[in-house]
């Protein structure tokens, strides 16, 4: 039962880490910044019609994307082949660039809504997207470099 | 959805039939899973809940209620009935020439297109569009019999949807892991879709107040969405047992094979592998 860190079983890794990736976003988009703070507007009256469709898929490729996620990974783990770097990166490739996709293409270009209201939201906007973009690099370096999978250790 | 006690009348000829056919394999010393008998019952008991009084007399005057009798009726109900696989227990338990009569309608061109995923999408997001976006809704208010026939759309188009993801009964073509996650995500998307734009142009105009309409419309967005995410867990919890089963054989197989296999070879080189 070894799996070489180039067979398919790292794919399967990168691919579980970024569902979990995604999926962690879109779960603290939805439940920190909708309904706890209450910052993002469920609707705010300035949404193109095809924010809406993009929203819609959003939400629901979110917590799509985070059962499918523990699933493969779950079945990464009971045939001994996760490789722990390959999730990693590709969990932050995969939340860097959903809170990038979000915050720029979503919140600005379809105007679905914005981070916060009343506010100057110029730091907020770079918050978010800086960090996303932060995401994606470490994501990147953690693909980027060697890795062995647990069973081979 | 009604306002009076007649639902009762086919619901209980369904669970009538469902318990006849039940009965009748146990009669012949036949297992019927309990968690179908379960499933089922639940699932006649969902649209119990959601045609009869007290929720489908409150449903035509406050919106709220409503949608969240039509989550059970379209969504809820719909994945239970799925769970309790009424064409497998027909199939078994009908006498051969009505399984024939049965198999024979399952084969036939029409229905390898009302189960064909782009199908099973188009009349679970048309029906409902259809429903909330236009006059139908008002419509069907004013004539109870063509409430019924939406209230039949809805449960068959929610059962086909739920039968081709995580249903046991058998269809003309069934889609792989990815077409079944592919078509969950194009039905959930939709149904988020429609909910926002009920929310965004207060549809259906009739339904009442401007705020009935949005609470209303957040109910049916994230209502909908717990119950989809049941149905991606059911989906992938199947996915997960199937790749369980495949990889004990493959343990067995590398357990019971390579013994006699190795044996002639001991040169002293490790095996490969």
């Amino acid at each position: 039962m070894t799996t070489t860190a180039a067979g398919p079983a790292t794919g399967r890794s990168v691919l579980a880490g970024v569902l979990i990736g995604v999926g962690v976003a879109a779960f603290i988009d939805e439940t920190v910044f909708h309904q706890l703070l209450h910052w993002h507007h469920f609707y705010d009256g300035s949404t193109l019609e095809a924010g809406l469709v993009s929203d819609g898929f959003f939400h629901a490729g979110g917590w799509l994307a985070i059962v499918v996620g523990l699933f493969l990974f779950a079945d990464l783990q009971r045939r001994h082949a996760t490789v722990p770097k390959r999730v990693w990166g590709g969990g932050f490739l995969g939340w860097g660039a959903f809170q990038v996709y979000d915050g720029l293409f979503q919140h600005k270009v379809l105007g679905l809504h914005q981070i916060r209201y009343e506010v100057d939201l110029l730091p907020y906007d770079l918050a978010w997207n800086i960090s996303g973009a932060l995401g994606i690099v470490v994501g990147a370096v953690l693909l980027a470099g060697r890795a062995r999978p647990v069973a081979s250790r | 959805m009604s306002t009076g006690w007649w639902p009762a009348l086919p619901l209980l000829a369904v669970a009538g039939a469902y318990l006849a056919a039940g009965l009748r394999l146990h009669r012949r010393g036949d297992c019927w899973p309990l968690r179908r008998w379960a499933a089922a019952a639940a699932g006649v008991a969902t649209l119990g809940i959601a045609l009869l009084p007290p929720l489908a007399t409150h449903a035509h005057h406050l919106f709220v209620v409503h949608v969240v009798a039509h989550l059970l009726l379209a969504m809820v109900a719909p994945l239970l009935l799925a769970l309790g696989a009424p064409v497998t227990l027909a199939l078994r338990a009908l006498p051969t020439p009505g399984r024939r009569h049965l198999l024979a309608v399952l084969h036939s061109a029409p229905a390898c297109v009302v189960t064909w995923p782009p199908a099973v999408l188009v009349l679970e997001l048309g029906g409902m569009a259809a429903f909330y976006l236009t006059d139908l809704f008002a419509l069907a208010h004013a004539h109870p019999a063509l409430m019924a026939l939406v209230d039949l759309h809805m449960v068959l188009a929610g059962f086909l949807l739920a039968t081709l993801l995580v249903g046991p009964d058998p269809l003309p073509r069934r889609p792989g892991t990815v077409g079944a996650l592919l078509t969950l995500l194009v039905a959930a998307a939709g149904h988020d879709v429609l909910a926002k734009l009920m929310y965004a142009r207060l549809l259906p105009a009739e339904a009442g107040s401007a705020a009935d309409i949005r609470l209303g419309a957040q109910v049916m967005y994230y209502g909908g969405s717990a119950v989809e995410v049941a149905l991606a867990v059911a989906l992938m919890a199947a996915w997960y047992a199937r790749g369980g089963r495949e990889l004990r054989r493959e343990r067995r197989r590398t357990v019971s094979a390579p013994a006699p296999a190795r044996a002639p070879v001991s040169g002293g080189h490790p095996a490969p592998g």
